[in-house]
């Protein structure tokens, strides 16, 4: 297993593309949050609005961590490598196995850099202007932070379960960016126009967006009505993780 | 013996791209693997190594399953196709991220990029590679873990003719090792001056697994070449005793159907004077031709 897992490490780390992708997103809510602050009339926000932004533009981070995910498999697919990487290890979970440790330590470390980069950035740009944005205040920071880091980890497992499904990477990015900004709100609008109510919260994807939603009442989505930070957070990570296991039996069963 | 395929067959839907093909490949000799286009050659391997599932049969190597061996690159070595490399990536992490996959230390890579002759261009990105590198490479792959069986298809694809030469050289080296190489070639005429054991297969189907020898005396054509300055003579009479004459020049003749001591026989009775003599073999390229032909011909009358 350690063999599969430093050959899997390698691979992700010498195609430039997965470089640029983790830099972008970096890049994307670091600076997103940083101009906020450093623009935005003193005053008009508070530790919550800087958390808010920091987690709602870092769903641009996790989108790409995604396709980071899902590209472990699907380029291998479409250069054919595929076929070396299962003639060196015929066990096909392993190398999945191997796959999703190597992209989930990609996710943890990535997200956990754009919240602790981009909370310390926030405050030292807004002490530098005399803000004082306390995020100690703010209510349920620390799990909504950690709550994220998991958002994004999940997110790239939910690329590689994509990827090993559809196999080409158009198809499995157009799902990975689909699925949360689409298909979740048609279904649910769908069963809503005929009168089943309440299925919102049984998204996947919207019930995991909860792992990072702050407790205040005006946050986005709020969590009075949802299934919670853990009960969303474990839905969606249960959902992942069955996508996941269908890749596995499509991958096992399938001639490469 | 060191791999057995036994029964293999494999369908893709209703068309049946191998079927029932039973062979085997033994050490210390290079064995050709021939068939025309879309035979099932490369189907025949990759069902081999387990990435395509066959609907009946095995492939065994040393008495186990592919999938049954722990670190495979140590003992079976495979190239399908040199193009299956992310064209992003650099020669030596191509090589690099296959090693790690069976313990090989990377030290290992390096080695087996200069043994290639490509320990130059190692940290050039693939996509700058020709065929002709992608090959050398798949070869470095192939040896990384020194593997008793060697498997290739097509290798001698987009080599140029010194290219060939070299592949030719190494393969027969590794074989006269002691290890068994499986090869599959077009160029027939590559595989006569490399494989000693051939298995010729058409539509799926073995039609015959020989030595290459063997395999020419029984499909390629004999016949004899004659010169002789009072040719016509010598021509009267063998049609008299039944062989079938073809003119080259007004000298020269084709005898088929004589053996060359019955022409010469002959000519000492009518005293005529030879001043050539020679048993001519058709090339492995008629043999196959000829063989795989009456496969084809067999497939199509059964139909």
């Amino acid at each position: 297993m350690i063999s599969t897992l430093r050959s899997e490490w390698i691979k992700l780390r010498t195609i430039r593309m997965n470089w640029v992708l983790v830099a972008i997103a970096l890049a994307f809510p670091l600076a997103v949050s940083a101009l906020f602050v450093a623009f935005a009339e003193v005053g008009s926000f508070d530790g919550a609005d800087v958390f808010g932004l920091l987690s709602f533009t870092t769903v641009v981070t996790t989108m790409l961590l995604g396709v980071v995910g899902a590209t472990t498999i699907t380029g291998e697919y479409g250069f054919n490598t595929i076929r070396p990487t299962f003639a060196a290890t015929p066990n096909r979970l392993r190398v999945i196995l191997a796959k999703m440790l190597v992209v989930i330590v990609v996710g943890i470390v990535t997200t956990a850099v754009v919240v602790v980069a981009g909370l310390s950035l926030c405050t030292a740009i807004a002490s530098a202007r005399d803000v004082d944005i306390d995020l100690g205040a703010v209510d349920g920071l620390v799990e909504a932070s950690v709550g994220l880091v998991v958002f994004g980890t999940i997110l790239t497992v939910f690329g590689l379960a994509l990827g090993s499904i559809v196999r080409s990477t158009p198809a499995a990015v157009a799902a990975l960016i689909l699925w949360p900004l689409l298909v979740e709100n048609i279904v649910s609008g769908i069963l809503g126009a005929v009168g089943i109510d309440n299925v919102s919260k049984w998204m996947p994807y919207g019930a995991g967006t909860q792992l990072w939603t702050l407790d205040s009442p005006d946050a986005i989505g709020g969590l009075t009505e949802g299934l919670g930070r853990v009960g969303g957070g474990l839905y969606f990570g249960g959902v992942v993780v069955a996508l996941l296991l269908v890749g596995c039996v499509f991958v096992s069963r399938r001639d490469a | 013996m060191t791999v057995m395929v036994e029964g293999l067959t494999k369908r893709y839907g209703a068309k049946v791209a191998v079927g029932n093909l039973s062979f085997e490949v033994n050490p210390g000799v290079v064995t050709g693997f021939l068939g025309p286009n879309g035979s099932g050659k490369s189907t025949t391997m990759r069902c081999m190594i387990g990435l395509d599932r066959p609907n009946a049969g095995r492939a065994t190597f040393q008495g186990k399953a592919y999938s049954a061996l722990a670190r495979p690159l140590h003992e079976v070595g495979v190239l399908l196709d040199a193009g299956y490399v992310h064209p992003g990536r650099s020669g030596r992490n191509h090589l690099r991220w296959l090693a790690a996959s069976n313990g090989i230390p990377t030290k290992r890579a390096d080695e087996v990029l200069e043994l290639v002759g490509l320990e130059a261009v190692g940290g050039k990105s693939l996509r700058t590679y020709s065929l002709g590198m992608k090959q050398r490479l798949g070869l470095a792959g192939v040896l990384l873990g020194d593997p008793h069986t060697i498997i290739l298809d097509e290798p001698a694809n987009g080599l140029d003719p010194e290219g060939i030469r070299w592949i030719r050289d190494v393969l027969v080296h590794q074989a006269g090792l002691g290890k068994s190489v499986l090869v599959s070639s077009h160029l027939l005429s590559e595989m006569a001056l490399m494989a000693t054991a051939l298995v010729v297969i058409g539509k799926g189907q073995l039609i015959e697994q020989s030595t290459v020898a063997d395999f020419v005396a029984r499909h390629g054509d004999r016949w004899v070449r004659v010169a002789s300055p009072r040719v016509a003579t010598l021509v009267e009479a063998l049609r008299v005793s039944g062989a079938r004459v073809e003119y080259l020049d007004d000298t020269t003749i084709s005898v088929y159907g004589a053996t060359a001591p019955e022409v010469g026989d002959a000519a000492a009775r009518y005293n005529v004077a030879l001043h050539e003599l020679t048993t001519v073999t058709g090339s492995l390229e008629d043999a196959f031709l000829r063989a795989t032909a009456s496969v084809q011909e067999y497939q199509g009358g059964a139909r």
